[in-house]
């Protein structure tokens, strides 16, 4: 059929409809030229901020990175060649490799400890009672006020002779030295970081909870479910995509982690009292003691293991949330496909069982 | 197809921009009316002084304007460092402390040779000071201020802790920091957050254990195999076990606030601290009302029994101000005005400090300071401060492994060890 309709089409010998069809290639064409323009001129901006910043630093990095290097001149003058050995030296350091334990410590503990608690505030400050509005700006404040008061403050409060355990003494409980004791200091740290961040969190979670349609509660109300039921069937299901996203911010944040560290325990002792984290180790090793060849080395390597943590994360648990925005039409297609095939397959599973009943 | 180009091109643009950027390190300063100055007092008399002798210079130049920038000191090396990227752009006048760090910057020439640009009052006057300043026989800098270290103490502590006479030996000081701390007083504070304070009492032992030569292997060619550096640090243990360190003296920093080492001497928490002769001017600036401290006094770190270190010796630092290599001949007429006799009697009031020219020290009028200058007068040599020596990497490295074996985290072994793969870096 489809044939003889082809062929009728080519057959009609018209040259207004030719005219036409040019006109419109033309149209086309000068569309497709404008678009390019307009994409090339509003995303120039960006790309050419994006290549400066980011692209160009890091090849320039990796560059310095191969040279022994004090950052006086350029390495190719005043450095050595020493090929990846700087890459070597860096990833066999002790103080390094328990500064990326240290860094990793903080993005899991950060996970457990901040997930469940912002969920249970937003929860909370998801009813409706007085005093609302203050308790939501209160857990809000410290994530707005600036990471060096924090720092600052925390480790005033937190000395051996401070105001924390002069109020435990006060209660006959004896004090430990919450900062200068390497046992507890990177407990610390996340407590710190708890109480810093949990803020955006809850915000994160509550802006969550209320896209959610009242009207899914209500019909479960009158399916007889009680309030916990409600949030582990309703909210936490439909509160994944938030969560998925907070916790991916989260990672990246405890990934990054230098100010308060570098506040509290200042330039040199952070590996002393066990919080050093990868970027303090960076700036202890790399600026401050003048290996700018050997500094660049490990920021490579800490972009590295940033770049793999969140692609890691994005194949495997937020590509369902960026479908259409950051992966491309083929495997939003592919997993079409698949979601396809598994509704195929329970159909014909369910056809083989009512059979067999039959 | 037109944003690769686009692109193609901008790429080409910036790195050819990018090469000839780092192409002009011939090229000399363009203006030569403004000089920028860098120097580390923020706070206090000693910020004052640098901004009067800026306005003294102005006044005695016209036409020519100083930039005064005030750095916090922890902050200072790198971002002079950072600045020193393209020295076209860099401060004219900064501050320096020699050792490795001046090295580096004159191996990438980057400061300028002073030899014969100072004037003759600064090379008779300031003689054994230019020494830390001078490189391959030429000078790089202008000295303002000579600081050797000691222990500096509250008389009136001691006293409360029923000690006499200051301690001349290492068991005398074993013995009386033990007396302190029976007292119910904070013996010794330290200020480890900064590393660097702690790890002066291992240079110090060091100083006093190792021979001339052992020592000057150890900051020339970083050979540390002598058996002194060890004996230095079970010394250091010594001390460690015995407790009379403030409580968390880890995150205890050196100078800022009330909290800090310095600030825990001038409000009576601690009996003593082994510092540098700035000692009296920092602590000025932590006392309750802000004015010298009563009761502040010094000695000199004892001898150890044993030690091959000379009789005497100290070790210390030497301030001085270095010119960049682009900078023009005003600069070079700042450096000369404020080594000027006046200006450094200035300084040491100022700074509360020993001034780098030598009949300057008249006007030196504190009694621990002056006990500082007849022990100067004494000392058979004054070595640099070990980390200085050495440079930021390997001097760095050596600090925090001091802090970490004062923790209990690493041993005296892992000391010399860190040292060495530091040197790698």
């Amino acid at each position: 059929m489809s044939a003889s309709m082809d062929a009728a089409i080519t057959a009609r010998p018209l040259d207004e409809d030719k005219n036409a069809q040019d006109k419109k290639k033309a149209s086309a064409r000068s569309a497709k030229v404008r678009n390019g323009f307009e994409i090339t001129v509003l995303s120039a901006p960006a790309i050419i901020v994006f290549v400066f910043f980011v692209i160009v630093p890091i090849i320039l990095g990796a560059y310095y990175g191969l040279y022994k290097w004090k950052g006086f001149g350029s390495p190719s003058t005043t450095g050595t060649f020493v090929g990846l050995q700087n890459y070597i030296t860096a990833l066999k350091d002790p103080t390094f490799q328990s500064a990326i334990g240290h860094t990793f410590l903080v993005l899991i503990g950060s996970l457990i400890l901040q997930g469940p608690l912002s969920i249970l505030f937003a929860l909370l400050l998801n009813q409706k009672f007085k005093g609302r509005a203050l308790i939501r700006t209160l857990i809000f404040v410290p994530y707005v006020v600036s990471e060096v008061i924090v720092g600052t403050g925390w480790s005033l409060l937190l000395q051996k002779a401070g105001a924390i355990n002069a109020l435990l003494e006060k209660m006959h409980l004896a004090g430990i030295d919450w900062i200068a004791n390497p046992k507890y200091a990177i407990w610390t740290l996340l407590v710190i970081i708890t109480w810093k961040y949990i803020g955006f969190a809850v915000i994160l979670m509550l802006a969550g909870m209320q896209s959610i349609p009242e009207e899914l509660y209500e019909a479960a109300k009158v399916d007889g479910a009680g309030f916990w039921q409600m949030q582990k069937d309703i909210t936490l299901p439909l509160l994944a995509p938030t969560i998925r996203i907070w916790a991916f911010l989260s990672m990246i944040g405890s990934l990054q982690l230098f100010d308060l560290v570098y506040i509290i325990w200042g330039q040199y002792v952070a590996d002393t009292a066990g919080v050093s984290t990868m970027a303090t180790y960076m700036v202890r090793e790399g600026r401050i003691a003048g290996n700018y060849g050997y500094g660049s080395a490990v920021a490579l390597i800490m972009f590295i293991i940033s770049l793999i943590v969140a692609l890691t994360y994005q194949h495997f648990v937020l590509n369902r949330d960026l479908d259409g925005a950051l992966t491309d039409a083929k495997s939003e297609k592919k997993r079409k496909k698949k979601l396809m095939k598994e509704q195929q397959m329970a159909k014909e599973a369910i056809a083989i069982a009512d059979s067999e009943v039959k | 197809m037109k944003f690769k180009t686009i692109a193609a091109a901008t790429l080409a643009a910036a790195t050819m921009f990018s090469m000839a950027a780092c192409g002009n390190n011939g090229a000399s300063k363009a203006d030569d009316s403004t000089i920028t100055f860098w120097h580390n007092s923020t706070a206090g008399e000693g910020k004052q002084y640098w901004d009067d002798v800026a306005a003294a210079f102005e006044k005695a130049n016209p036409g020519v304007k100083v930039e005064v920038q005030s750095i916090q000191n922890e902050d200072f090396d790198g971002k002079l460092q950072t600045a020193m990227q393209d020295p076209s752009t860099g401060p004219d006048v900064f501050m320096q402390r020699g050792g490795e760090k001046t090295e580096d910057l004159i191996e990438a020439g980057q400061l300028m040779d002073l030899s014969d640009k100072i004037d003759d009052t600064i090379k008779t006057d300031m003689k054994t000071a230019l020494t830390a300043a001078t490189f391959d026989d030429k000078v790089y800098g202008v000295p303002v201020s000579v600081e050797p270290g000691g222990l500096w103490y509250s008389v009136d502590l001691f006293k409360q802790a029923g000690i006499t006479d200051t301690p001349t030996t290492w068991d005398d000081l074993l013995k009386d920091a033990t007396q302190l701390k029976d007292a119910g007083i904070d013996a010794i504070a330290l200020g480890a957050k900064d590393a660097w304070p702690a790890a002066h009492w291992f240079y110090w032992l060091a100083l006093r254990e190792c021979s001339p030569k052992a020592f000057q292997s150890a900051v020339g060619d970083k050979d540390f195999s002598d058996q002194c550096w060890v004996d230095a640090g079970n010394k250091l243990e010594d001390l460690n076990k015995l407790g009379v360190f403030n409580d968390g003296f880890l995150t205890t920093s050196a100078q800022q606030g009330a909290s800090s080492s310095a600030g825990l001497l001038a409000n009576h928490k601690a009996a003593m601290e082994l510092m540098g002769a700035w000692e009296p001017g920092v602590v000025k600036d932590l006392t309750p009302d802000k004015t010298a401290m009563k009761d502040l006094s010094y000695f000199a770190f004892p001898s150890v029994e044993g030690g091959k270190g000379e009789e005497g010796a100290l070790m210390g630092g030497v301030t001085f101000f270095s010119v960049n290599a682009l900078a023009g001949d005003n600069a070079v007429k700042f450096v000369n005005f404020i080594a000027s006799k006046e200006n450094q009697e200035n300084y040491a009031k100022a700074f509360s400090t020993i001034p780098a020219s030598e009949p300057a020290r008249n006007v030196v009028t504190d009694p621990a300071l002056k006990t500082v200058i007849s022990y100067l007068d004494k000392a058979p040599t004054m070595q640099q401060w070990m980390d200085t020596d050495l440079g930021s990497n390997v001097g760095n490295a050596l600090n925090t492994a001091i802090v970490n074996m004062l923790t209990g985290k690493g041993t005296v072994d892992d000391i010399i060890s860190t040292m060495k793969s530091a040197a790698a870096k």
